[in-house]
């Protein structure tokens, strides 16, 4: 069931229009189109995830009802999303409660089951207060891989926590003010890489931290990530964009916010692998992908970056393009989340087309042929910790099984626990120990492999393994490069 | 037996709890029968609805002032059982004009406060709603639980001195001197709360009076005192859904006819119903095609009700009576008008009365009649006070208080909580400590359970009525044996036992009428649950299975004293189940 | 292009599991997919064998036409089943002749335990006798199985140390004491006490199984005192609670808990509590959640992992595409909105049953949704139960059909695609609950499918 939330999008999304993207973007606009039309790949009309209420005939006196006669899709007018149907599903197996990484190590939380179907269940419309420990969860999404029924649960946990932020949260409180600061990251961080270096030494610095914990609830014990001198989309700009042109073969590269502002040699990889096997690579304008949103309740900011999203990566799909990202959240949320939460024209078009970067080349290039030969040169062991949002997209297994039969790589699955930063969920001072208690089975994991670098999709999971076990985390994307294009 | 009451009501349904209330307040000395759990009977297999009076606003008016009135009064004095949801009357294309308008005036002439909304509207009100009804009469309908409001006026009636007997049945009508004296009750379990495993008990009750109060089994009771009542029993059927597709009553807008209501009931809706004269209001088929019904032609309102959940069907019997000589073939023609038979006057049998036909809405109404009509009887002078005094549970009613904070209840469970205990919430949740939720899909803790148990005894149905515990998803697959767990406090664990299969195979019963899709699936799992792991089919202390432990692995060590070989016999235990013997 | 192997494993449960390293081993190329993760999480972690041949007549509800209102059930009109029995190899025999088993014959499951054991190692018992074991499990009822975790080990029923069962009163799911007193119902051959104890009361009263089993792992502080030992100081007064017939004191030697003594170090937990108790201590199976599930799900996909096998969750098979011959060539599966080609000499589809969702269905009918095979059922729906909840229910034998070999059949019997190969629950003919046999189904024919799949491939 989609629908739209906002009503507010028009004027912030003009305004910041004008500021970074649009100028330094490349989007191109040759306009040719993709004629071969990706012969394998067929998009999948899917329909409403209410299933066929549509198709309802007529009983005794009526004939075929109008197959119009209810659409789901403005069935809440006032933006309010009913999902007590969506308890259907349940058969109280409690899988899902079995995989919360946060129900493990506090026992305040009640556990997805409830927070999901049962509490929607329990709701009656005019129910106003949605119970606070929905803010306890990190929106890991595990629970919807876990639940063997289908029921939307990270779905209804995520509009659960945006009732509850916006109708039961106050709005001046320091958490309010907190959790929007963390979700709206891509707007501190695009401030701070104006000056990045005074940047990360001054959001690093002591007496600041103690500050920040005790104004704002952000853990001391945090590092904020380094800000990159050049950002990536100023190394493209620099470099002149694209290098190869290919009508036949074309991504549209969703970088988000972290690649950009903080690890731009996971994009450079991204751009090098890419046109090493003859794909032109666009760069459209972009806004965050609002996984961080999503996790706080903050589905109105999330939204307005959707709408510059999905407008631009249209234009892009349009083009003949696949969107292609290195973060496994940013996929998550183009694929998974807009269309659940999100009634945007061209929505569900983006999240047909939408894959995470090795994955995209795993599905069209002879990948195993072309590592069957390469070496990265030196030995070279790896602790690869998959993230959770891999999961739902089936890319847990995807690094283990790409790389394990490389020459001079070892790398090692470090197993199925939950890092537990969870994108902000870790950032927060009251959760700091809970998320590090989540990531403790990693770390241990970790320590016993092998391997000294760690490996990751996601960039927040990479932060949690370096602030756990002091080891440098690369991308899988970084490994491909050295492998094949070095 | 010597004492001899005023009154004795043979009837745990509404009309019963209500009469024994009103007798009790007004100072006689009255006793209550059933022969199951109170409501077991017709009250409390109907959907819940609250009348308005609007589905009688066309048909029978008296019946639709009759109702308008009783719901005002009931949403003040039994606040705790009554959601007010409000209603409509939908028109779909197709529903005549003419009917519709004739249902506003209806409504109108009896003072039902009416108003006209457009399809948009409607629609805006309840978004599930087919985008093609193009209009609806809202109406002040409401949904009622019936079993909560039985147990208030029982409870009631108790404090004012009254004695309830569940699991009674009538077995004879004692008629001394062409006069009824009294009658026979058989207890399943010996007088008071039912608990399994406890001797049945035979007693006669002697009282000045008999009300006959039992519905579609009057004829039953009129039979043992020889008198002849033509209750003419039809059946009706109710499909539960999982979730609440609609939040308000409603009702098809048109001329009477089979599933033409959806009413909203604590977290579900319930899909009504058909209307078929039935023999024995206790054997009659419940049928495939009624439930296909239900969901079909009521998906012409809501399409969502297609692809819903659908968890269960039950029937219930309508006591309907029509005086001699009105000779209706039809039984939707039937007036749901309420008649008293005072047999003295009709079979010139003195000492009973009996009262058939009514319906929930107005019971408080039926109540006072026939209770007026035994205090003349008895030449006892007294006022009937029961429309305005509140049922217990609903004094001073607030469900707006926090309880997540003050008992530590996540909000939803707090909030359902108190709405199914009114006034009591507050003795009741502080009861237990600590208080874990027993059934999850309803919201039902520990402390619930625990005070239904306390006035149901090891009957885990009745508990079930009380506290909804076990009638979500699940349908008790995951929380039968936990309700069961709950009595070992109290009771031994064969008492335990025995409750716990009783449940479970009343749960399956109304899951038949369900299996398709997700509760096919449901059905399984909680096979697995109960078979596989819990091994209760073939559980060793309720079958007769002689078990030779020794035969079985003892460990690799073979160090313990069950050994490893079949010969090793010496071991051979044999099952001794504790007397327990034929459990199932 | 396509994701080619050799082939392809539809499930990520038992069947498919043991099916997939069952072709690996064979030497083919698996690659296995699933939807979901495992439902081995719901699982009680017990691999049954075979524990009863349930009766199977009447398989008809007690009296023609539709279920009546207030008829009375007379368990008594139900023949009782066929044991326990006490070696499961013994029964196939007397099984309905479309029974699984009887399809694959008894080496079938012999082999497929042995499969298990091998790649569970020490984890699990039972191996070392072809003997079923009555494990205690919380309904307070024993079960028949095969094989039984480790940590099940000391709480058998055929064991006659004096036994001690722990429940706590914030856990619902049973009372110690009402479990205490079924046991002894049951006949067992020892001494059994229950007692409810204070420790989870020390965590919010909703508290997930797994936040004791994580708070058991790292040892936390709970009210101050290390987790092992507050839950040892809450059980130690009672070590002298049980009492034999002639009403001697029986000091413990076995103290069962709930299935939640540790996750990642379940074996230490166990052994610090055995050393604090003086006692051996022993798991009791649960419901759901279930912590012996998942340690068993983690160990056989790091089995998965050893073998080589590929697989990938998340992810679900929502059409295919035949050759010209009518074989399968590719499943399509669905990535999140596009749908890949995945392509593969022989599929095996392990997709469970009705709770697995390999199995779906609606009023009309009951359906194999995948592929579409054919699965038997009576057409009307009301044939599909009877009326004893725990009679012989026409829907728990619900599934495909398949030959001897696993290849699936169509409606008239013969080989459907040609190369498709079932196992687990989304085989029909057993009623696996009943018949205590769920594992021992998905381990026979997980591995009898796996292997004929890849012999076809070989070819």
């Amino acid at each position: 069931m989609t629908r739209d939330t906002g009503h507010d999008d028009g004027d912030e999304r003009h305004g910041t229009n004008n500021t970074d993207e649009s100028t330094e973007g490349s989007s191109h606009s040759d306009g040719v189109v993709r004629t071969d039309g990706g012969s394998d790949i067929e998009s999948d009309d899917r329909t409403a995830t209410d299933g066929g209420v549509e198709s309802v005939t007529g009983g005794s006196d009526s004939t075929e009802l109008d197959p119009d006669a209810y659409d789901p899709i403005d069935v809440f007018p006032e933006g309010e999303l009913d999902l007590r149907d969506g308890a259907d599903s349940c058969y109280k197996c409690t899988s899902c409660d079995t995989s919360c990484p946060v129900a493990e190590v506090d026992d305040e939380f009640p556990g997805p089951k409830f927070q999901g179907p049962e509490q929607w269940r329990l709701k009656r419309k005019e129910d106003a207060d949605i119970d606070e420990s929905i803010t306890s969860c990190s929106n890991c999404m595990r629970c919807d891989d876990a639940c063997p029924s289908s029921v939307p649960l990270s779905q209804m946990h995520n509009e659960a926590r945006g009732q509850f932020v916006e109708e039961q949260m106050e709005k001046l409180s320091v958490e309010y003010v907190r959790n929007r600061i963390l979700a709206n990251y891509r707007t501190s961080a695009r401030l701070a890489s104006i000056v990045p270096r005074l940047s990360t030494y001054a959001m690093n610095f002591g007496p600041a931290r103690w500050v920040m914990d005790k104004t704002l609830g952000i853990p001391k014990e945090r590092e904020f990530p380094e800000f990159a001198t050049t950002t990536f989309r100023e190394w493209w700009r620099d470099r002149g964009g694209a290098q190869v042109s290919n009508p036949d073969k074309r991504v549209a590269y969703f970088h988000g916010c972290y690649s950009n502002y903080n690890t731009p040699e996971v994009g450079k990889a991204m751009v090098r692998v890419y046109e090493h096997f003859g794909y032109e690579v666009m760069v459209p304008p972009q806004k965050c992908s609002g996984t961080p949103m999503f996790a706080n309740g903050m589905l109105k900011d999330a939204r307005r970056h959707a709408v510059t999203n999905v407008e631009n990566l249209i234009e892009a799909i349009g083009e003949g393009a696949d969107v292609i990202a290195s973060c496994t959240s940013c996929s998550m949320s183009l694929r998974q989340e807009y269309p659940e939460l999100f009634d945007i024209h061209g929505i569900e078009d983006v999240s047909d087309h939408t894959f995470e970067a090795l994955e995209y080349l795993r599905i069209h290039e002879d990948l195993t042929g072309a590592l069957e030969e390469a070496s990265p040169g030196d030995e070279r062991s790896y602790a690869y910790h998959a993230p959770c949002h891999a999961r739902n997209q089936g890319l847990s297994r995807q690094a283990v099984e790409t790389f394990r039969d490389v020459d001079g790589v070892t790398m090692e699955d470090v197993g199925d626990s939950c890092s537990g930063i969870s994108g902000t969920y870790g950032w927060k001072s009251e959760k700091y120990e809970k998320s590090m208690e989540i990531g403790e089975e990693m770390f241990h994991h970790m320590e016993d492999a092998e391997g000294e670098v760690g490996m990751t999709e996601c960039p927040t999971c990479a932060m949690q393994m370096e602030h756990g076990t002091g080891y440098e985390i690369e991308h899988p994307l970084q490994l491909l490069e050295d492998t094949l294009v070095a | 037996m010597d004492d001899q009451v005023d009154v004795v009501v043979v009837g745990g349904g509404s009309t019963g709890c209500g009469v024994i209330r009103d007798l009790a307040r007004r100072g006689l000395d009255a006793v209550l029968v059933e022969k199951g759990n109170l409501t077991h009977g017709t009250t409390g297999r109907m959907h819940g609805l609250l009348h308005s009076g609007g589905r009688y606003a066309v048909s029978d008016q008296k019946s639709a002032r009759e109702c308008i009135e009783e719901n005002r009064v009931l949403r003040d004095i039994a606040g705790h059982c009554v959601e007010e949801t409000g209603g409509m009357f939908v028109k779909r294309p197709e529903d005549s004009e003419e009917y519709f308008q004739e249902k506003l005036e209806g409504c109108r002439a009896c003072d039902i406060p009416a108003e006209v909304i457009d399809g948009e509207e409607a629609r805006r009100r309840e978004p599930y709603l087919a985008r093609d009804v193009e209009k609806a009469i809202v109406v002040p309908d409401g949904a009622v639980d019936p079993f909560r409001l039985c147990v208030a006026n029982a409870a009631d009636a108790r404090e004012h001195g009254a004695r309830v007997e569940t699991h009674a049945e009538v077995t004879d009508v004692l008629v001394e001197d062409d006069e009824v004296v009294g009658i026979e009750i058989e207890h399943d379990t010996g007088p008071g709360k039912r608990v399994h495993r406890e001797p049945g008990t035979t007693e006669e009750i002697r009282a000045r009076y008999v009300v006959n109060a039992t519905g579609a089994w009057a004829g039953q009771i009129g039979e043992m005192a020889g008198v002849d009542v033509e209750v003419r029993p039809s059946k009706g059927v109710m499909t539960v859904m999982n979730t609440r597709q609609v939040d308000t009553v409603v009702n098809r807008c048109r001329p009477k006819g089979d599933a033409d209501i959806v009413v909203p009931h604590e977290t579900a809706c319930i899909l009504g119903t058909t209307d078929e004269e039935v023999d024995d209001p206790e054997d009659y088929p419940e049928e495939e095609w009624e439930v296909d019904l239900m969901i079909e032609t009521l998906s012409e309102l809501v399409p969502a009700l297609k692809d819903a959940r659908t968890l269960r069907s039950f029937w219930g019997v309508r006591p309907l009576y029509e005086p001699p000589g009105t000779g209706t073939d039809d039984p939707t023609d039937i007036t749901r008008d309420y008649f008293l038979l005072d047999h003295n006057e009709r079979d010139d049998l003195p000492g009973m009365t009996s009262i058939v036909g009514g319906k929930l809405t107005t019971y408080r109404m039926m109540a006072e009649s026939i209770t007026d009509h035994v205090c003349e009887k008895l030449d006892h002078d007294a006022d009937c006070d029961t429309a305005d005094a509140p049922l217990p549970g609903s004094e001073d009613f607030s469900v707006l208080r926090d309880y997540m904070d003050e008992f530590g209840l996540r909000s939803p469970v707090g909030r359902r909580s108190a709405q199914r205990l009114g006034s009591r919430a507050d003795e009741v949740l502080k009861g237990s400590d600590p208080n874990p939720v027993v059934c999850e899909c309803e919201g039902v803790t520990r402390a619930e359970v625990q005070d239904a148990i306390d006035g149901a005894g090891s009957d885990l149905n009745a508990v079930r009525l009380r506290t909804r515990a076990s009638m979500g998803n699940c349908q008790g697959g995951f929380c039968t044996h936990r309700i069961a767990a709950e009595l070992t406090q109290e009771y031994p664990g064969g008492v335990t036992r025995d409750a716990e299969d009783e449940l479970y195979q009343e749960r399956w019963k109304g899951q038949r009428h369900a299996l398709w899709g997700r509760q096919l699936s449901q059905a399984m799992l909680n096979h697995m649950l109960h078979a596989t792991t819990m091994n209760r089919d073939g559980d060793l202390a309720t079958t007769d299975a002689d078990v030779d432990f020794g035969a079985f692995d003892a460990g690799p060590d073979g160090t313990v004293g069950g050994g490893t070989g079949a010969d090793d016999a010496a071991s051979g235990v044999t099952a001794t189940d504790g007397g327990h013997d034929g459990d199932r | 292009m396509a994701i080619d192997s050799d082939v392809l494993v539809v499930g990520g449960g038992l069947a498919g599991i043991t099916a997939a390293i069952a072709a690996s081993r064979e030497g083919a190329d698996v690659r296995l997919v699933s939807h979901k993760a495992s439902t081995l999480r719901q699982a009680s972690g017990l691999i049954d064998g075979l524990g009863y041949v349930p009766a199977t007549e009447p398989a008809k509800p007690l009296r023609e036409g539709p279920p009546t209102a207030g008829r009375n059930l007379d368990p008594d009109e139900w023949p009782d089943p066929e044991g326990p029995l006490a070696e499961p190899y013994a029964g196939i025999d007397s099984l309905p002749e479309e029974h699984p088993y009887r399809l694959v014959g008894a080496d079938a499951l012999r082999d497929g335990l042995a499969l298990f054991d091998d790649l569970v190692g020490d984890a699990y018992v039972g191996g070392h006798t072809d003997r079923n074991a009555l494990v205690p499990t919380f309904g307070g009822g024993v079960k028949p199985t095969a094989r039984y975790p480790e940590s099940v080990a000391a709480g058998l029923a055929s064991d006659d140390r004096p036994m001690l069962i722990v429940g706590f009163r914030s856990l619902t799911e049973y009372d110690a004491r009402a479990f205490a007193d079924r046991l002894e119902a049951s006949g067992v051959p020892f001494d059994v006490a229950g007692v409810e104890v204070e420790f989870a009361e020390a965590f919010r009263a909703d508290a997930k199984i797994t936040r004791f089993a994580k708070a058991l792992d790292r040892n936390e502080p709970v009210d101050g005192t290390p987790a092992r030992e507050a839950l040892a100081k809450a059980v130690a007064p009672h070590l002298h609670d049980v009492v034999d017939d002639d009403g001697n004191v029986d000091r413990v030697e076995r103290v069962g808990f709930p299935a939640f003594l540790g996750d990642d170090e379940a074996a230490a937990v166990r052994a610090d509590l055995a050393d604090r108790l003086g006692a051996d201590v022993f798991e009791i199976p649960m419901g759901p959640p279930s912590l012996p599930g998942l340690r068993l799900e983690d160990r056989l996909y790091d089995a998965l992992d050893a073998e080589g096998v590929r697989f990938e969750t998340g992810i679900p098979v929502v059409d295919y595409e035949t050759d010209a011959d009518g074989r399968i060539q590719h499943l399509l599966l669905n990535r999140k909105g596009s749908k890949i080609p995945y392509g593969a000499d022989a599929v095996v589809l392990a997709t469970g049953g009705l709770v697995g969702k390999g199995l779906d269905s609606d009023r009309e009918g009951v359906r194999e949704p995948v592929l579409d095979l054919h699965v038997p059922q009576p057409s009307d729906r009301y044939e599909w139960f009877v009326d004893d909840a725990f009679g012989e229910q026409p829907y728990a034998r619900f599934g495909v059909r398949p030959d001897e070999r696993l290849r699936a059949l169509d409606e008239n019997g013969a080989v459907a695609y040609g190369n498709v190969w079932v196992a687990g629950a989304v085989v029909g003919g057993a009623d696996v609950a009943r018949e205590k046999s769920a594992s021992g189904v998905s381990l026979a024919t997980g591995l009898v499918a796996g292997q004929e799949a890849a012999r076809e491939v070989r070819q």
